[in-house]
């Protein structure tokens, strides 16, 4: 009788044993299952082929003039400032939210007073970083619709967020952030591609 | 019950013999290729593009997908494939402006991602093989499809060629267009083997586990 | 492991169980689900399908993300899921190997009802239910053959709605009413997707759930053929029964694990089948204007098609492959022989079954296969057989001479 009892007792270990190891086993089939389902939803090979870096001449800008391209389905935007601007852009910092760029997005490389490689040329994403609305280009020092202060930079319609030519966002606005700076590097003086780094490939 | 299981074995067996009877082509040769060797893919997808191309896409595949797949970075497979005009995520299209082959040939010259599935590697192997010089007419025709539009565009290499470099050739080139049929089939069978070897794991698991809780049941 | 306990000790649960039959539903249809003890292989099937329906059910939402169901896109998109997106290729074709598992299942499936007269009184609504979800599986199969737009999806789907052309006044317009156009077009396509992703398979869960409300009403069936019911312990519990929960469950875990392994090595080392679950036809773009040489339905239609082929008249021949489904419905009616499982039945329905199966193989493959002269012979010898069956069946199992049926499971 003891005997039988002793028997069962290691039959239950060995069932509670079997069940563990089937479960466990069973569970990570199913981790595994579920990884080709779930990475399903990344960017697909055509998306990525959409969103690879684009290409753009600069040599036909002028002075003070935007050109815009798409690039991931965003807008980026090109801006050749004049020296005037340049030179108006440190005189803003007190008045900005995050002049030094510090908890905003931008590589490295872009992480400077112009938040630029090349001094002239902004490029950045027209995106407001408050709610994603695009902000309007308005480069003229009192533009008439933004009254005397104003230096030049970017205006977002939503909600009156403001910026300035390095797309760094002025105090007392809705906007929390600096303008978004995309990885980009200068094939040749004059081309510049957006999307790669300047070592390294892609972004 | 021993009768079912013949049945089933029947039912099993049948699409082997099916298979086996099937085709009124002319025999075909065997391409002997292997997707495993990336070196005659690589091979492969160059004499695709300096003799195929100038007619032919292949569409469904990416530049990259290809250097990803066989063995290249970004930058080779474009300056190999495209000389350099294609960008790397863009899609393999033929060098032949829209229209021309209707004019030039009488006939669009085919897509060639699909070409492998729909006809199989040996079948692309042989036809490329099977261009006979008509000693009358003094032109090329193909026996395995009488009245091609495609002309015999491995002429020369088939004339200047050693014979066996000439058969790795267009064996190559069968390779390379199977594994544009289903770029996924490395990956599937890299995957596959151990999918089996997770589910044998299961099987013995859930079998011990059956019987474990089957003594409870008196016979 | 508590068994007549009806009231959760879980507070969780007992709040849950206070609004929602949640304990009663779990002991009724598994934790207290009495089956015989003495189930086979066979009855691996039934589980087995709804593994496979799960499957389809998950792969095919997948596919949806990604799948264009318009003329134009289709083709393309497919191409699209097998080499863009990641681990596209995977989930379509775990759903192009699922589509031929589930028949290869559901075939399995219901020859084990012929085999141990699982239709019979009390089960008759079973088999009915069941050949009812059989008809929505096809037309759902079908349907779904259409969408990747290949040359064998487009003519197979002309020749398929073609038939309904034979049906004599409304055929040609209902024909054109079905597609929508005049011939298979985007118009087709489109609707085809609709009820392939939505309508039908609601009807098949629904079915399925009916399927096994009423097989729980009167408890399964087994390879004696008897009753369990009748004999019961002092709890009133069957002698011969077990819980489908643990005893049941446990095998079914085995039973899926060498499907899946099974399943698994055609997923992986051969998705065409053959040339039989992805044909090679279908990897060319639909073309209206140029049918392919040879062209054959899935394999899981061809018994019905080799039959529809084998009577040299369009009308007729549809009513033959109508008939061909709609006679099996009937089998509880024609089969009157009281003995259910074979293993104690006459000689007369062991040969008359081996008939059906082998015609039923055979058409199988004549259907796959050129319609030539003698083939055509061949198949109107099979379908002769396969309707013999049901003509026969009705008399000779009045008379059979039956062994005797054990009172309890052996």
């Amino acid at each position: 009788m003891s005997s039988n009892e002793q028997q069962d007792v290691k039959n239950l270990t060995r069932r509670k044993v079997l069940t563990a190891a089937t479960g466990v086993v069973g569970a990570a089939g199913a981790t595994f299952l579920a990884v080709p389902f779930v990475s399903s939803w990344q960017p697909s090979e055509k998306a990525k082929a959409a969103g690879a870096p684009v290409e753009a001449d600069l040599s036909q800008m002028q002075p003070g003039q935007m050109l815009t391209v798409s690039w991931r389905g965003k807008p980026v935007w090109i801006v050749k400032r004049t020296s005037r601007m340049l030179e108006l852009l440190p005189t803003l910092n007190a008045n900005l939210r995050d002049p030094q760029s510090e908890s905003s997005d931008q590589p490295a490389y872009c992480k400077n007073t112009f938040r630029s490689t090349k001094e002239e040329y902004l490029v950045v994403i027209g995106i407001c970083t408050h709610l994603g609305c695009a902000p309007l280009y308005r480069p003229a020092e009192k533009s008439a619709d933004m009254g005397d202060d104003w230096k030049g930079g970017f205006f977002c319609p939503c909600h009156g967020s403001t910026y300035d030519l390095a797309g760094r966002v002025f105090q007392g606005v809705p906007a929390p952030k600096n303008l978004e700076i995309p990885p980009y590097r200068y094939l040749s003086d004059s081309v510049i591609r957006i999307g790669e780094d300047p070592e390294e490939g892609v972004a | 019950m021993k009768r079912f299981f013949s049945i089933l074995t029947l039912l099993i067996a049948l699409p082997g013999v099916v298979f086996a009877s099937g085709g009124h082509q002319p025999e075909l040769e065997k391409a002997n290729n292997s997707l495993a060797d990336k070196d005659s893919l690589q091979r492969g997808a160059v004499l695709f593009s300096n003799y195929c191309m100038a007619c032919h896409s292949v569409k469904y595949m990416r530049y990259n997908r290809i250097a990803r797949d066989i063995g290249w970075d970004d930058d080779t497979v474009v300056a190999k494939m495209s000389k350099g005009t294609a960008r790397v995520v863009d899609n393999v299209e033929t060098r032949m402006m829209p229209g021309v082959g209707q004019q030039v040939l009488g006939k669009t010259p085919p897509d060639l991602s699909l070409m492998a599935r729909l006809r199989g590697t040996d079948y692309i192997y042989s036809f490329l093989r099977g261009f006979e010089l008509d000693e009358t007419t003094g032109e090329w025709d193909n026996k395995l499809l009488q009245g091609t539009s495609m002309p015999h565009v491995l002429e020369n290499m088939q004339r200047h060629f050693k014979p066996e470099d000439y058969v790795q050739s267009t064996r190559d080139i069968a390779n390379f267009l199977e594994y544009v049929g289903e770029p996924a089939k490395l990956q599937r069978y890299d995957l596959g083997w151990k999918v089996l070897a997770f589910l044998f794991l299961l099987i013995i698991l859930t079998y011990l586990l059956k019987k474990e809780y089957w003594r409870d049941v008196k016979h | 492991m508590q068994t007549q306990e009806n009231k959760p000790q879980n507070s969780l649960l007992a709040w849950i169980d206070a609004r929602y039959p949640l304990v009663s539903t779990w002991n009724l249809h598994v934790g207290q689900y009495y089956a015989p003890k003495n189930f086979n292989f066979w009855y691996f099937f039934g589980s087995l399908a709804l593994l496979v329906l799960v499957n389809q059910i998950l792969t095919g939402v997948w596919l949806t993300m990604s799948f264009k169901p318009s003329a134009v896109e289709a083709f393309n998109s497919v191409e699209y899921i097998m080499r863009d997106v990641e681990w596209g290729w995977l989930i379509r074709y775990l759903h192009s190997t699922g589509a031929s598992a589930f028949f290869i299942v559901i075939y399995l499936h219901m020859m084990r009802g012929l085999l141990y007269g699982s239709y019979k009184n009390p089960r008759e609504l079973i088999w009915l239910i069941g050949m009812l979800l059989f008809l929505v599986l096809m037309a759902e199969a079908f349907m779904g053959y259409l969408l990747p737009w290949g040359q064998m999806s487009f003519w197979g789907a002309q020749v398929i709605i073609s038939l309904f052309g034979a049906i004599p006044v409304i055929g040609p317009d209902l024909a054109v009413w079905i597609r929508g156009d005049f011939v298979i077009s985007d118009a087709t396509l489109n609707r085809f997707f609709a009820l392939h992703v939505i309508a039908l398979p609601l009807v098949l869960i629904i079915l399925v759930f009916m399927h096994i409300v009423a097989l729980h009403q009167v408890g399964s069936n087994n390879p004696d053929g008897v009753e369990i019911k009748k004999y019961k312990n002092d709890q009133g519990l069957p002698i011969d029964g077990i819980p489908f929960h643990p005893y049941y469950s446990v095998k079914d875990l085995f039973g899926t694990s060498v499907f899946l392994f099974f399943f698994a090595v055609v997923v992986f080392y051969m998705p065409e089948g053959g040339g039989y679950f992805l044909e090679k036809p279908n990897f060319e773009p639909a073309n209206p204007l140029k049918t392919p040489d040879h062209i054959a339905p899935v394999w899981y239609f061809t018994p019905f098609y080799a039959i529809l082929r084998a009577v040299p008249d369009k009308l007729l021949g549809v009513a033959a492959m109508g008939g061909a489904i709609a006679v099996l419905f009937a089998m509880p009616w024609l089969d009157r022989c009281k003995v259910k499982s074979i293993r104690y039945r006459g000689v007369s329905y062991k040969i008359l079954l081996t008939m059906l199966v082998v015609s039923f193989v055979v058409l199988g493959w004549l259907g796959t296969q050129p319609a030539t002269p003698e083939l055509t012979k061949l198949a109107r010898i099979f379908t002769a057989a396969y309707f013999l069956f049901f003509i026969i069946l009705p008399f000779t199992s009045v008379s059979e001479r039956t062994k005797p049926v054990p009172e309890r499971v052996s």
